[in-house]
């Protein structure tokens, strides 16, 4: 089944000689298999958007004493908020693996006389950086370093 | 030999408000593609189908369509791949102008747009003047080939038009195949014009309107990349842009 486009989409720069149909484009688009990473990947914005919010209520409770903060570190052992964090986590791994599968190709084949390297090796790259400053921050967030 | 049933999208502008959809039995050979189909309703059922064909050999771009809601090059799609009812359709995110043809003008125009074509920074008469009599100017290297060879294979069949997300709400959006040319330009070690094609490019409804979905590239017949070049593209723009602040005359010579 097809429901309508943008009515100006691909549009010519002046009306055509006969009339024409709107362009369309399939109705469910937002389920072809092709798209459904990105529409995943669109999604997690939702989530962002929450956590957000989130930040906003623990800044706020900083500001209004050691008391309001501690019944809003409290409020976080909450299932609930146990959950959206998890949710959070797997988001963020989902959306940083997709961008290190898409990166390699967005390099542009040379740079005056260099080239980057090899796709598999931007790949490694991104991930030991990736595995480093995630052990850094655990390490500082955990007191063993700093 | 099987029965298929072949939903086709019919629209005539004189008679019809809005596309309309029709059904015909066709007894399809095993090794038929969606064409052969198409082409055999348009031969031996109904004369009055209009759509766009010539080499089906997917060299030519003409035989886009849209298969069961996806974006096909229909001389290179086997029918076999279907069940027994196929649903074919114009090319998504395009006006129709009659039954399984689209209007053309948009993308012509935005392909001009990008000035695909070699841009010398001197006059063409100066560049000739200069020319060694037994050396080509213009002489190029396998390397220097490879790094645009890629983005030069498009047949300009606009499949990553109809699949692409914010070309479907976007109007003013270049689109993939256009962006994919201009940045085959920029790679080019005999052109000059990629300072201009920047320009373009930072433009409203260009290479930052692009939100990387990759449609473009899935659905490419020839592996032709283009959301690489967007994004390779997106990369030297902001090179330039940065030049433009850091170095002096905006690093121009």
């Amino acid at each position: 089944m097809a429901g309508p486009a943008h009515p100006e989409a691909m549009a010519p720069p002046t009306p055509g000689r006969t009339r024409a149909a709107p362009p369309q484009m399939p109705s469910t688009w937002w389920s072809a298999k092709r798209i459904r990473t990105y529409i995943l990947f669109d999604a997690t914005g939702i989530i962002y958007f929450l956590i957000a919010f989130l930040g906003i209520r623990l800044i706020n409770a900083l500001g209004a004493g050691p008391e309001a903060w501690d019944a809003a570190m409290e409020s976080l052992k909450n299932p609930i908020y146990i959950a959206f964090h998890l949710l959070t986590l797997v988001s963020v791994i989902f959306v940083a693996v997709r961008f290190f599968r898409l990166f390699p190709k967005a390099q542009p084949p040379a740079m005056g006389p260099m080239k980057p390297p090899p796709g598999p090796i931007i790949h490694g790259m991104l991930y030991v950086v990736w595995f480093g400053i995630t052990a850094f921050m655990t390490a500082v967030l955990a007191g063993v370093i700093l | 030999m099987v029965e298929k049933t072949i939903i086709i999208t019919r629209f005539d502008p004189d008679r019809d408000e809005k596309p309309r959809k029709q059904e015909y039995t066709v007894p399809c050979e095993d090794s038929w593609k969606v064409l052969d189909a198409v082409n055999f309703i348009k031969d031996e059922i109904d004369a009055t189908v209009s759509h766009r064909w010539s080499c089906r050999m997917a060299v030519c771009g003409s035989c886009g369509m849209m298969v069961n809601g996806e974006p096909k090059l229909t001389c290179k799609t086997a029918l076999s791949d279907y069940d027994d009812r196929v649903d074919i359709e114009p090319l998504a995110n395009f006006p129709i102008v009659r039954d399984l043809v689209v209007e053309l003008d948009g993308f012509m125009h935005k392909f001009e747009s990008v000035k695909p074509w070699i841009i010398r920074a001197k006059e063409q008469a100066e560049d000739k003047a200069s020319l060694h009599p037994e050396k080509d100017t213009f002489g190029q290297s396998t390397e220097e080939l490879g790094n645009f060879k890629q983005f030069s294979m498009c047949i300009n069949c606009m499949l990553c038009y109809s699949a692409c997300p914010v070309v479907a709400n976007e109007p003013d959006f270049l689109g993939p195949a256009a962006i994919a040319l201009g940045h085959r330009y920029n790679l080019d070690s005999r052109d000059e014009g990629a300072e201009e094609r920047h320009d373009i490019f930072r433009g409203e409804g260009t290479v930052f309107s692009c939100s990387y979905a990759n449609e473009c590239s899935e659905v490419c017949p020839k592996n032709v990349d283009p959301a690489a070049a967007i994004n390779q593209a997106k990369f030297g723009t902001v090179i330039d842009w940065a030049k433009g602040l850091v170095l002096p005359r905006g690093g121009t010579k």
